[in-house]
């Protein structure tokens, strides 16, 4: 018998026959679910700078219907009661306004481009979490879709440093894949991603309603959507990491 | 309970115990073997109606696997040897033996090719769909598979034969 045999042999005597607690997966997949509608609601047609909508209304308001199959989605965390819609679906209003300007990041879908915007969120247990990052795509009429919502899990949205960084969940490439993307709170003129010992350096946009929010993005030719980083740093205008 | 629940605690029933086994494989922890099988399936509900009609199988270990790779990534990580489970019923020596020197056995490879590892000789997935489920080419799962099998070689590790019954 060959190692390999030996140590297949062993991977499969030692299985247990433990079960998980389904009811609290699906519990927990429901409150994902909800999420994920919630951040593919910021489906509108409206101009790049856009008015904040109070966190009490997006949380009352109706929701979009779920997003259409295979499309990339998923959130940063799966361990934070998102907000709630409370009414049927209506897929003529939008639920959620993009705050501040939406960042064009040049990256082309056919006609369709990648943008990055932030919104409204609202963690209940989490008062100092109310922004959180879409990546999503605006159409040539301006109806903007939402691909995918990161928002902090823990803490505050405005501590300085790296926030959560949103990968594509995605692991074979698809037409829409999501660049790697996050934001970082402080001076940052460079952020640098390393992966697999080689470097890579982020595109950077300030927010619009506080310049010490740094939206960066990694350009898909450089980082292929979905590689996990091994390492990011940010560093000031004189090249001081951050 | 809706038609998709029910298939989908069925789905989760017969698959929980494989996927908390093949994190425990990737990790050596069994907590953080639960955490992550419980993740996999969260996210796999999550996107149950799109999913459950295509390899809802094959969803759920790729999400596992990506979220234990990215999880690899961190700065900080262990593979710590893990506490002994409880034991169930059977031979518990035989058992005891034999996860130790899987553990021991896995403990020698790298976060990558415990993965390779894993995928190709406890799922039994071929190679090619290996390199697209861990987004790595063909050449890179055969040549992370032929190292992790030269370092177990290396490491004269042999697992612990089943007891042979004398009559």
């Amino acid at each position: 018998m060959t190692e390999m045999d030996e140590l297949r042999r062993a991977m499969r005597a030692t299985e247990r026959a433990d079960g998980l607690d389904i009811a609290d997966i699906m519990r927990r997949g429901r409150r994902l679910r909800r999420r994920r509608r919630i951040g593919a609601g910021v489906a509108a047609a409206v101009a790049t700078i856009a008015v904040a909508v109070g966190v009490d209304a997006v949380a009352t308001r109706p929701g979009p219907p779920d997003l259409p199959a295979g499309e990339p989605v998923a959130t940063a965390s799966t361990g934070t009661p998102p907000p709630t819609p409370t009414a049927a679906p209506a897929p003529t209003e939008s639920p959620l306004r993009p705050l501040g300007t939406v960042v064009d990041s040049g990256i082309r879908y056919g006609a369709d481009a990648r943008v990055f915007f932030m919104v409204p969120v609202d963690v209940p247990e989490l008062p100092r979490v109310t922004i959180g990052l879409v990546a999503g795509r605006r159409a040539p009429d301006g109806h903007l879709t939402s691909d995918f919502l990161v928002n902090d899990v823990s803490g505050s949205d405005r501590r300085a440093g790296f926030h959560e960084i949103g990968y594509d969940q995605q692991r074979v490439p698809t037409d829409t894949s999501i660049p790697t993307f996050g934001y970082f709170v402080g001076p940052a003129a460079r952020i640098v991603g390393t992966v697999d010992g080689r470097q890579v350096e982020a595109k950077l946009a300030r927010w619009s309603e506080d310049p010490e929010v740094v939206i960066f993005w990694f350009d898909p030719e450089t980082l292929t959507p979905g590689t996990p980083l091994d390492g990011i740093i940010a560093r000031d205008p004189q090249g001081h990491r951050l | 309970m809706a038609r998709g629940d029910a298939e989908f605690v069925e789905f989760a029933r017969a698959s929980s115990a494989r996927l908390t086994h093949a994190a425990f494989l990737m990790t050596g922890n069994h907590h953080h073997a639960e955490d992550a099988a419980q993740t996999a399936l969260v996210r796999t509900y999550a996107s149950w109606s799109r999913i459950r009609n295509g390899d809802p199988y094959g969803y759920a270990r790729s999400v596992l696997v990506n979220h234990l790779v990215d999880t690899w990534r961190r700065p900080i990580r262990e593979y710590p040897s893990d506490d002994l489970p409880e034991r169930r019923g059977g031979d518990m020596a035989e058992e005891v033996a034999t996860r130790r020197w899987l553990v021991t056995a896995l403990g020698t490879l790298t976060a990558r090719e415990r993965a390779v590892v894993v995928l190709r000789h406890y799922f039994d997935l071929p190679e090619a769909q290996v390199a697209r489920e861990l987004d790595v080419s063909v050449g890179t799962v055969k040549s992370t598979s032929s190292r992790a099998l030269e370092k177990l070689r290396t490491a004269g590790l042999s697992a612990p034969r089943p007891q042979e019954t004398c009559r």
